[in-house]
């Protein structure tokens, strides 16, 4: 089965001010899978996934041009809800940020910006959220503690739990891991496969190996530029760009 | 002293032996200033001293009005400055834009911290009691001093605000919420403690001030009491600074004089004390 691009970005380009950041981006997403954006610090990985659920719009000397299209529509044209773009696609952030709130507001957060009041549906909608996340045995007689006290790898699942709330279809991962311990890293790691049934999911990582072990595709970035781009397994065993390869085997970095 | 220490002396031990002589110095004189005050004031504390109005050309009897005006007029200023305050720093904080004219504005507010009390005294007639015709009333000086705590609340609600971390409103936006609910639900309960301790030190240095409500409001004695917010009123500082100068008995009523200021640093204090213990308590509570 032909699988669809879920997220199709067309020569997109990103200023800050006068140092452009993005240049000429071209990259399909696919649905339900797993792509991987790797690349050196300062490469714009990040600030392109920032660009998909435009976060960048809260920096003031951001401009952009170019086409980046969801499910078909055009998230920089003037009809595009900024507040529905955000439920749809969802983020988490490289250091766990869980609100200074309990385990359950935390997670019923989002479901109450949406406009979800009734509480048996929020504690329906926290349950399901934290067991996606795998968090719930670990936490769900203590709903009312405060996320603040959990462990650095639970605070990131709770995170994920947070944004699986608002039921997004596409996921963007801004090294979830990167502040983690090995066994916290390897938790999510597992908990992001499992999302890819019903989750696009785009991952930014600076682990060569978690890009290699978790995703299907990868986009290798450099200086604004995406390199390279084709499946995991030939990215890696058998890239056509020879700094791609300098770069997976650590030549550079 | 051996080798290592004599070396280590200079450049390590001298300077903390002064830093520390520096904070026993500032400990000692609240110290004196407060067991000077109580010492010569605590004799004509009593429960008629609170409560009952002065008599015999105030050389008797008691400061219950002036403990009622300040409490008014501190009522009026926190109405005044605590919104004001919190609103103007939220935009400065969170909606405006870094640039030429924020920086000035910033500027200006922690420039206002430092114009003399006596300034805003002078401001607060000409636009209270003179251009809006609110005369001289316990509105005119509330007004006034809210004026004079505007520049600590705003700062420090500023300084609360810019200590939330990002993530927080990041966090928030991700989810899809607004920029104000994110301000609203995330960015300003985080920054609560901050904020609320501003705005009680606010009030608590407006309630100590004495040159602002002298010709906006305060009456050097009122026989009855105030009845609406454009009456007179009687405050404790300018009681206090009339018993000390003003008196025709000066000598007389030294006591009188140091018993309103055990009342007013008692106040004061009480009002400092509250601010510690609110922001333990909702820091605590944010931390869980």
């Amino acid at each position: 089965m032909q699988k669809l691009p879920k997220i199709q970005v067309d020569n997109f380009n990103l200023h800050y001010g006068n140092f452009q950041a993005l240049k000429n981006i071209d990259l399909y997403v696919t649905e339900k899978e797993i792509t991987a954006l790797i690349g050196p610090s300062g490469c714009g990985k990040s600030t392109f996934l920032r660009s998909l659920n435009r976060l960048n719009d809260l920096i003031d000397s951001v401009r952009c041009e170019g086409k980046i299209m969801i499910d078909n529509q055009e998230i920089y044209s003037k009809s595009c809800d900024v507040v529905s773009l955000r439920k749809k696609v969802g983020m988490v952030f490289q250091k766990p940020n869980p609100f200074p709130k309990t385990i359950y507001e935390n997670v019923a957060y989002g479901p109450r910006i949406h406009k979800v009041r009734d509480r048996k549906k929020l504690d329906m909608i926290v349950e399901k959220s934290l067991r996606e996340a795998a968090l719930w045995d670990e936490v769900k007689d203590d709903l009312n503690r405060s996320a603040m006290r959990l462990s650095g790898g639970q605070q990131q699942r709770l995170c994920i739990a947070r944004v699986l709330a608002v039921e997004p279809a596409v996921l963007l991962m801004d090294e979830p891991t990167s502040a983690l311990d090995p066994i916290a890293t390897q938790k999510i790691e597992d908990l992001i496969r499992s999302l890819k049934k019903s989750l696009t999911i785009v991952i930014v990582t600076h682990n060569m190996q978690q890009a290699a072990r978790v995703s299907d595709t990868t986009a290798f970035f450099l200086h604004g530029e995406v390199l390279e781009v084709g499946s995991t397994a030939v990215l890696f065993t058998s890239p056509k760009e020879r700094r791609t390869e300098d770069y997976i085997t650590g030549k550079f970095g | 002293m051996n080798e290592q220490d004599r070396k280590l002396f200079l450049p390590e031990t001298m300077p903390f032996i002064l830093l520390r002589l520096t904070m026993i110095l500032v400990f000692l004189a609240v110290v004196y200033i407060f067991y000077d005050i109580v010492k010569k004031g605590f004799g004509v504390i009593s429960f008629e001293f609170i409560t009952a109005p002065p008599r015999s050309g105030m050389t008797a009897g008691g400061i219950m009005p002036a403990i009622l005006g300040t409490i008014y007029v501190t009522f009026i200023t926190a109405l005044a400055g605590m919104p004001v305050g919190f609103f103007a720093a939220i935009y400065l904080n969170e909606y405006a834009k870094r640039n030429l004219l924020t920086r000035i504005i910033r500027l200006s507010i922690r420039n206002l911290a430092g114009v003399p009390s006596m300034v805003y005294g002078m401001f607060g007639v000409a636009l209270f009691v003179h251009s809006l015709s609110f005369g001289t009333s316990i509105l005119s000086a509330g007004l006034t001093l809210g004026l004079l705590t505007l520049p600590v609340i705003i700062t420090t609600a500023e300084e609360a605000l810019k200590s939330v971390p990002d993530a927080y409103r990041e966090g928030a936006l991700a989810l899809g919420a607004s920029k104000w609910h994110s301000i609203r639900t995330n960015v300003i309960p985080s920054a609560f403690p901050g904020i609320l301790t501003g705005m009680i030190l606010g009030l608590s240095r407006a309630t100590g001030e004495t040159a602002p409500i002298l010709f906006t409001g305060a009456a050097f004695f009122l026989p009855r009491l105030p009845t609406s917010i454009d009456s007179q009123f009687m405050a404790l500082p300018y009681h206090l600074f009339i018993m000390a100068t003003q008196h025709h008995a000066v000598e007389k009523v030294r006591p009188l004089a140091y018993g309103t200021a055990v009342v007013l640093v008692t106040v004061v204090l009480a009002m400092n004390f509250a601010a510690i213990v609110l922001r333990a308590y909702y820091r605590r509570k944010l931390r869980g």
